[in-house]
């Protein structure tokens, strides 16, 4: 079995209920972030149009946050996702250099490294990740990429030519797909991120470390 | 720094929180600038005692002094950076041997056994033949200790600027270049032709290490769009434009020019402001290299 994740784009409206629902699940500490919506806003006034990427942990089948830890904190787990054991981290922040998709930060009250697990621990009793019960238009489609009968790879068979990954140059095979993404959701360096545009401009993050 | 910003798209991110920002500060840099100094000293007496054996005399404590010194300023802010130093015991007892992590922390624990070893040897046994027999061990370790940190940035697949080849070249011409410094530093009665050695050691190395910021500087952009992202902040009005051009100008090209000056008139002095003219440079080019890439966006 190896779990993945797959975003209809075309489908996600940017409500936000799965990120709240990832808060109150995995009990998120303020200014961190397990899985969060990005807004990008595209066009010039009146033809604009906003896109909403869901943006979590890709659980890469070859992830680099798993090579660099140097004391196994962070390892893969059978069914394929990448778990993290809090108890061991030594806060190195590693990993937090070596994702690409900026998915790992440190938790500012246990400093230790954090990131989203698929809820590895509601799989355990055979439930669904909290963000996709919450979602309410299904823009999240979970399941094992290896059972063709599931429904992320029918899903996938579905869309082939339209299912994309975040940057696939980078080599590290994301269990993580989108459907209907384009340049300006998937990658960083397609769009502007300009002082004042930000719908929140004062976001408050708590101190890790004490020395950054 | 938007390079497949398309006029016509027009994208602009509206709401997103760019975590992690800056995640490996100023201590990181302290502790590589510290590990350049502490291998690179023994890199300097393994030389002169090939070289100049005659003028090693009473260096050999002193050497190891300062290289047990600042290995441990090295492995202090290493500790100082985790967010949870009491663990650090994991590394030894949960290894992960993927992770150059705890690769460099078992060889620098083992490189610090070694200087104690020359320690005893010079201090207690006063037995310069047996130090001078356990040399060429100490600078065999002290070698994958000084390139650990180049497999570690490597690894940091998120980082685009850091690549293998190029960190590992630049970790060495580092140990070489703070190791040649320090020497002359503390090599006060060195004769003229050990100091010459030295200083030609701080000048290719400078010169070499110089080479290299600036083929990543003009040629880095051309072959990946993060790099070239990244390199925006050392160039133009860039946040760390002049931060870097003071780096290089103090780290290597000012020590160039004042080595052969000293050289052409024979000044210690002057051979002295070029070893502290680039020890304090180093640190600068250290510093802005470890930060721009951890300012791009991953998201």
């Amino acid at each position: 079995m190896q779990l993945g994740f797959l975003v209809d784009l075309h489908l996600c409206m940017g409500c936000k209920g799965c990120e709240i629902a990832c808060k109150v699940e995995n009990e998120v500490p303020l200014s961190t972030w397990r899985l969060r919506v990005k807004y990008v806003d595209v066009g010039v006034f009146p033809e604009t149009k906003r896109t909403f990427t869901p943006l979590r942990c890709n659980h890469c089948e070859n992830a680099p946050c798993e090579r660099i830890c140097p004391v196994s904190a962070l390892h893969y787990i059978e069914n394929g996702i990448v778990n993290i054991d809090k108890t061991r981290c030594i806060g190195c922040a590693g990993c937090v250099m070596a994702c690409p998709y900026g998915a790992i930060y440190i938790d500012p009250e246990t400093q230790t490294a954090d990131k989203c697990t698929y809820c590895a621990h509601r799989i355990a009793s055979s439930m669904m990740p909290a963000c996709v019960v919450a979602c309410p238009v299904g823009a999240n489609i979970f399941g094992d990429l290896e059972d063709p009968k599931s429904n992320i790879s029918e899903y996938i068979m579905q869309n082939q030519g339209n299912v994309q990954v975040r940057k696939p140059e980078k080599g590290t095979d994301p269990h993580h797909f989108y459907v209907g993404g384009g340049n300006v959701n998937l990658n960083p360096l397609a769009s502007k991120r300009e002082e004042g545009y930000n719908l929140f401009n004062k976001i408050t993050t708590l101190p890790v470390g004490g020395h950054h | 720094m938007v390079h497949e910003t398309l006029a016509a798209t027009h994208a602009v991110v509206t709401l997103d929180v760019a975590v992690p920002g800056i995640v490996w500060p100023w201590l990181v840099t302290v502790n590589m600038w510290a590990k350049s100094i502490g291998t690179g000293i023994i890199f300097m007496l393994f030389l002169l005692l090939k070289r100049h054996p005659d003028q090693v005399g009473k260096l050999r404590f002193p050497s190891t002094v300062v290289a047990i010194v600042f290995i441990h300023i090295f492995l202090l802010f290493t500790l100082a950076d985790l967010h949870q130093p009491f663990r650090m015991w994991h590394i030894f007892f949960y290894p992960h041997l993927t992770s150059a992590i705890t690769v460099g922390a078992w060889m620098a624990t083992a490189f610090v056994g070694l200087l104690f070893l020359l320690a005893f040897l010079s201090f207690v046994k006063k037995d310069n033949a047996a130090f001078d027999k356990a040399l060429p061990w100490v600078v065999a370790l002290a070698i994958p200790v000084t390139l650990y940190t180049a497999g570690l940035m490597s690894q940091c697949t998120a980082r685009e600027l850091w690549q293998m080849p190029t960190e590992s070249a630049q970790m060495v011409f580092a140990a070489l270049l703070s190791g040649s410094a320090f020497m002359i530093l503390l090599g006060t009665k060195l004769n003229w032709e050990a100091k010459r050695s030295l200083s030609n050691v701080l000048a290719l190395s400078a010169f070499m290490a110089f080479i290299l910021y600036m083929s990543e500087y003009v040629f880095g952009p051309m072959k990946a769009e993060e790099v070239a992202a990244v390199l925006e902040y050392v160039k133009g009005d860039g946040p760390y434009a002049v931060m870097f051009w003071l780096g290089q100008w103090t780290a290597y090209l000012l020590p160039m020019i004042l080595i052969a000056l000293a050289r052409a008139s024979k000044s210690d002095a002057i051979l002295k402001l070029a070893a502290i003219l680039a020890l304090v440079g180093l640190a600068v080019v250290k510093h802005v290299w470890l930060i721009i890439p951890q300012l791009l966006p991953m998201s």
